[in-house]
């Protein structure tokens, strides 16, 4: 038995060529190198743009967290005195603390509502593409004249909200200037924007769920509810995990809606400071950029722990990232 | 990540970039923001500053301006020869090697020109004259005389001003004015603590860094007890600032009959509540006059031409080109002169004269030192301040809260008080 073939070729590999001498390699591989050449200039202003723009000031916020510097001056080391200040600052910790009221405030209801958007436009109605569009507009609108309409709907004493509530014979609400207020202003912000772009999301979803399922079902004799718990939902699992997974993302960096409704200082009693605009506020009003990156880097610490708290979540079953839908990375922030 | 934003420029530094902004030797960039100068005086300086072979570039900056400033100074990269800086100039004070000192250049020449009290202010702590005057804002209580008059009050700017000489008689006003009109005197709390702090000779720091605000009977404390008794007796109307449209809609429904304001805020109202011409006057404020912004220039050391660039700045803030500007963009003039050359012709405060007042107000601003470190701790004060107005926090324990907070943040930022 001499030179038996092996057992195993891939089917395109090329017939075994003598052995290859030095040079032949060397120059077939600048010979790649030439082709592919091309490539990567095509790929290169996504990476040097990242490199300066994206890798550098992450990097960077990292050595500056260790220091201290007014963004001008000296910039002069202080070791870990910044996370220190920080495990004990009280403004941090409320704003972790807002930051999480306002994203279960407005992903619960604001996932619920997406699914059941979802679920009414995924029945035979008319005019579906005109309420697609019409759901998924608020996610497009500017958000500074969102700010606006909401700071005058909720505006405390010649508020729309606050009128309709007094005419119908119940309490005027101090929506912008009492704590549960503020957050429940800013949590209606954020579902108004998101609510549409989740419905979409679902009902993509809801479309790639093949129909003889829900025939087979009907034909076993299984109620509406029946369907929809077990079959709808258990295969839109993954689906759901992923808005999970991007509204715990833009929660947890929430600081458009506070800043455009109540300024860099977060409203009364700080109500609205979220762990972002704590951040922007001390990097950016009070200048101190080493404090500033030490919060950048306590907000990565807590992402990156729900991060796994997600990734278990999917990977746990199994079924979870195969399905995962190739939507559009969620634009908040 | 968001923070790091803005840190780019230190990847500038050392890689060649050159310092300033204009190549050409006879062109002085000038950095400002919208209505911070009249456009047409910068028309002129762009073909030569008077008296020299300079001419100016001035560019507007837009949005984050100190941002962008802080970036080029910190980059040693494109930095303007002229900036203006606004009235938060004292955050420079850290960094004061980074402008040159005026009076070295001979701007002491032009000093008698100018209100006292806003050279002053240009001053830094280690007593160099880096930040030009520009404009000024002296400060007033703003009222409705309709409500007032209604309420049965004192309405007219004579009466009211006579009646309200003390913070105490001011505060008694105000609760005579909510008994019978059901208006509030003022829409924020912070209003009233920064309206006797800005009037105030004393503020947080002397130029030595000590904290006076941490003596017995400090201005501050006095600031803060008045406020908090003006909280209590329920004369605010709890709407903070970073709410413009529901101060509007509070001014102008009468709501709120009131407010202290600097002479800028003269152009804000007639803008922002129009409808309300006529019916609004004003008084002198409690005890003095205060001052609340107007903005400075200063020279970076990268300077092209200092001579050049003190010619420019005295010649743009002369006491005519300040008339000027004040009839071109509303910028209250830092030179007393100016007014013989101005007068008034509006209606929306009746027959009162606006400029008239607020030049004679100006006469009254007391000199004053505003330390780099208050502009890192007088947010913890209005913050309790704002807790106490809409939270209902006790005073005490805010105050407290205030003082430790401001610690904090003095030690982490190597101030030891």
């Amino acid at each position: 038995m001499t030179a038996a073939p092996p057992a195993i070729a891939r089917p395109d590999a090329p017939a075994p060529a003598p052995a290859p001498g030095r040079r032949d390699t060397r120059a077939r591989r600048r010979r790649r190198r030439r082709e592919n050449l091309p490539l990567y200039i095509a790929i290169s202003p996504f990476y040097l743009l990242f490199a300066v723009f994206g890798l550098f000031p992450i990097l960077f916020s990292i050595v500056l967290s260790f220091t201290d510097w007014d963004g001008m001056g000296e910039i002069s080391f202080v070791g870990l005195a910044q996370y220190q200040f920080l495990v004990t600052d009280d403004r941090f910790w409320n704003a972790v603390g807002n930051t999480f009221i306002i994203w279960i405030l407005s992903t619960v209801p604001m996932l619920f509502l997406a699914m059941a958007i979802a679920f009414l436009l995924h029945q035979n109605i008319r005019f579906t593409p005109l309420y697609r569009v019409a759901f998924f507009l608020p996610n497009v609108t500017s958000m500074v004249a969102m700010a606006i309409v909401f700071g005058s709907v909720f505006s405390d004493t010649f508020g729309l909200v606050n009128s309709a509530m007094t005419a119908l014979g119940l309490d005027a609400v101090p929506w912008l200037s009492s704590p549960w207020g503020i957050k429940i202003t800013i949590a209606a912000m954020v579902i108004w924007r998101f609510t549409g772009y989740n419905a979409i999301i679902y009902l993509a979803g809801l479309q790639s769920i093949p129909t003889d399922l829900y025939d087979a079902a009907r034909v076993d004799g299984a109620s509406l509810l029946q369907v929809f718990f077990r079959i709808t939902i258990p295969l839109m699992r993954p689906i759901i995990l992923f808005t999970v997974i991007t509204s715990t993302i833009g929660g947890l960096s929430l600081f458009t809606e506070p800043q455009v409704l109540l300024g860099d200082g977060g409203g009364a009693g700080e109500a609205g400071m979220t762990i972002v605009l704590y951040q922007y506020n001390q990097a950016f009003t009070q200048f101190d950029f080493g404090y500033g990156s030490a919060i950048a880097w306590a907000l990565f610490l807590i992402a990156a722990v729900f991060a796994i708290i997600n990734w278990r979540l999917v990977s746990g079953r199994g079924d979870g990232p195969a399905r995962r839908p190739r939507a559009r990375k969620d634009s908040r922030r | 990540m968001l923070g790091a934003a803005g840190l780019m420029p230190l990847a500038a530094a050392g890689c060649g970039s050159p310092e300033t902004i204009s190549e050409d030797p006879s062109e002085l960039v000038m950095w400002y923001w919208n209505r911070s100068a009249s456009p047409e005086l910068l028309d002129q300086a762009s073909s030569a500053i008077p008296g020299t072979d300079k001419h100016v570039r001035a560019d507007v900056i837009g949005t984050n301006f100190d941002t962008k400033l802080r970036t080029s100074l910190a980059g040693k990269a494109y930095i303007p020869d002229i900036t203006y800086i606004n009235s938060n100039n004292a955050l420079y004070f850290t960094n004061e090697d980074l402008f040159l000192d005026l009076d070295e250049l001979g701007a002491d020449a032009v000093k008698s020109d100018f209100y006292e009290w806003k050279w002053e202010l240009g001053i830094t702590p280690k007593g160099r004259f880096c930040f030009f005057p520009l404009d000024i804002g002296p400060t007033g209580f703003f009222y409705r005389q309709d409500v007032f008059e209604d309420a049965g009050l004192p309405s007219s700017p004579e009466d009211v001003s006579a009646a309200i000489t003390t913070w105490e008689d001011w505060i008694a006003l105000g609760a005579e004015l909510k008994d019978s009109a059901g208006s509030f005197l003022v829409n924020d709390a912070q209003n009233i603590f920064e309206g006797y702090l800005n009037s105030s000779p004393e503020r947080y720091f002397d130029t030595d860094d000590n904290a006076l605000y941490l003596e017995d009977g400090s201005a501050v404390r006095r600031a803060w007890d008045v406020t908090i008794t003006a909280i209590e007796a329920g004369l605010t109307a709890k709407i903070p600032r970073d709410r413009g449209t529901d101060q509007n809609a509070a001014w102008s429904s009468g709501r709120t009959a009131g407010n202290i304001g600097a002479a800028w805020w003269t152009q804000i109202l007639a803008e922002s509540a129009p409808d309300t011409e006529g019916s609004w006057r004003i008084a002198s404020q409690p005890v003095r006059a205060g001052n609340n912004g107007g903005s400075f220039a200063a020279l970076p050391h990268t300077c092209k031409d200092p001579e050049a660039a003190l010619a420019f700045l005295t010649w743009i803030n002369s006491p005519s080109n300040q008339a000027l500007a004040y009839e071109d963009v509303q910028l209250f003039p830092s030179t007393p002169d100016s007014f013989t050359d101005l007068s008034y012709s509006g209606t929306f405060f009746g027959d009162q004269d606006p400029l008239d007042f607020f030049s004679t107000a100006a006469e009254t601003v007391p000199t004053s030192f505003i330390s780099a470190w208050e502009t890192m701790i007088g947010g913890s004060f209005t913050f309790e301040i704002a807790n106490v107005e809409t939270t209902g926090k006790d005073p005490d324990q805010a105050w407290a809260d205030a003082l430790s907070q401001a610690e904090r943040v003095l030690t982490k930022r190597g101030v030891e008080v």
